[in-house]
């Protein structure tokens, strides 16, 4: 599973249910939008943003009318919901999730580990 | 043709463009607008016509962008791209009006929504340009979500060191830091170790045990009490063999 590479945007992960959905890589999912047209698809990418990528998707419009599309980026702001696959254990992949971020935090030894946030900031 | 009231003329964006495709066509909900070139910039996607007119969209508007190979939902491959906003199509607009009647679509509750397609002459650029704007709408995050508690306060840390409980308190002191927070008592006992080690490293066959001279101090009431360290030398006449 690929983490990301910007400090700022592990923490986020980290830190948010985002983390799930970056755990459903290479999953065919179903993400309902805000404009109540829905994509299934293969996730290939979801960002701390919950920005995501789909690949092979079938695009229905909120008309109804479906079509294919090779891939599809659908920004967070307009992912009004994704529908975890029923097999997903949603515990055990969040915890791999975390696994592989602090993986990646620790790997440049003493010294040498990643700078993160101590804390979130309050509005 | 139809007149489209957002099309303006302005110089093509210098700084910043991810991707340039020229000879690609517009259109906007089935409607032609021309054949141009698509600049996808990191500020905002732009389309000039070759006449010198075109229109921009912000990320923030975009709701989302793909790869359409699909023949059948429309002819030519392209770049879909949905807008979150309305742009006019003058004669749909009088014609509705003249009616008196609204359109589905213009329910106030709903958001408006323009669908723009990219068709580029050269289909083999679609990927590239899908991923130009995917890295360009990663620059724009929705500056209203509220929900997502995305600041971070206070200064980056270093983890390991945290977690560690190292942070400024060293385990350990070097010679010169360490000497610094002996007291005098403390450093005299530091000295006088010192002394006995350098002597029993420079005399190596020396033992422990025999009184000198200078190691008896005699009391009032005569008796002898050693109050030197032992001096080495007890057993000087012995072979030793290590």
């Amino acid at each position: 599973m690929d983490v990301s590479h910007s400090v700022k945007e592990r923490t986020i992960a980290e830190n948010s249910l985002v983390i799930l959905l970056q755990g459903l890589h290479g999953r065919v999912t179903t993400v309902d939008l805000r404009d109540e047209s829905t994509a299934t698809g293969r996730i290939t990418n979801v960002d701390a943003f919950m920005n995501m990528r789909l690949a092979e998707v079938t695009f229905t419009d909120r008309q109804g009318t479906v079509s294919r599309l090779d891939e599809l980026f659908v920004t967070g702001r307009n992912v009004r919901y994704v529908h975890i696959p029923d097999e997903v254990d949603i515990r055990a992949t969040i915890e791999r999730q975390l696994q592989a971020i602090h993986r990646v935090r620790y790997f440049g030894g003493r010294d040498k580990g990643r700078k993160e946030f101590p804390r979130a900031k309050h509005k | 043709g139809v007149a489209m009231s957002f099309l303006k003329r302005f110089p093509p964006p210098a700084e910043g463009v991810r991707h340039q495709q020229p000879d690609t066509e517009a259109v906007l909900a089935g409607r032609t607008l021309g054949a141009g070139t698509l600049y996808i910039a990191e500020s905002r996607l732009s389309w000039l016509e070759n006449s010198g007119v075109g229109f921009s969209l912000d990320y923030p508007t975009i709701s989302l962008h793909a790869v359409s190979r699909d023949l059948n939902a429309y002819p030519w491959e392209h770049l879909y791209v949905m807008v979150n906003a309305k742009f006019e199509e003058e004669e749909t607009k009088e014609a509705s009006m003249a009616e008196g009647e609204e359109e589905e679509d213009s329910d106030d509750d709903v958001e408006p929504i323009a669908e723009f397609r990219f068709v580029p002459s050269d289909k083999s650029a679609l990927e590239a340009m899908f991923s130009a704007m995917c890295e360009c709408q990663a620059l724009h995050p929705d500056p209203d979500d509220e929900d997502s508690d995305n600041d971070y306060e206070g200064e980056e840390y270093d983890v390991e060191a945290h977690e560690l409980e190292q942070g400024d308190i060293p385990t350990f002191y070097t010679y010169e830091e360490g000497l610094s927070h002996l007291t005098a008592e403390g450093q005299a006992t530091l000295e006088r170790l010192e002394g006995m080690l350098a002597q029993s490293v420079s005399s190596q066959y020396n033992m422990a045990g025999v009184r000198t001279e200078d190691s008896i101090r005699e009391f009032e009431d005569g008796m002898e009490v050693d109050i030197a360290p032992v001096v080495a030398g007890q057993f000087e006449d012995a072979e030793v063999d290590h």
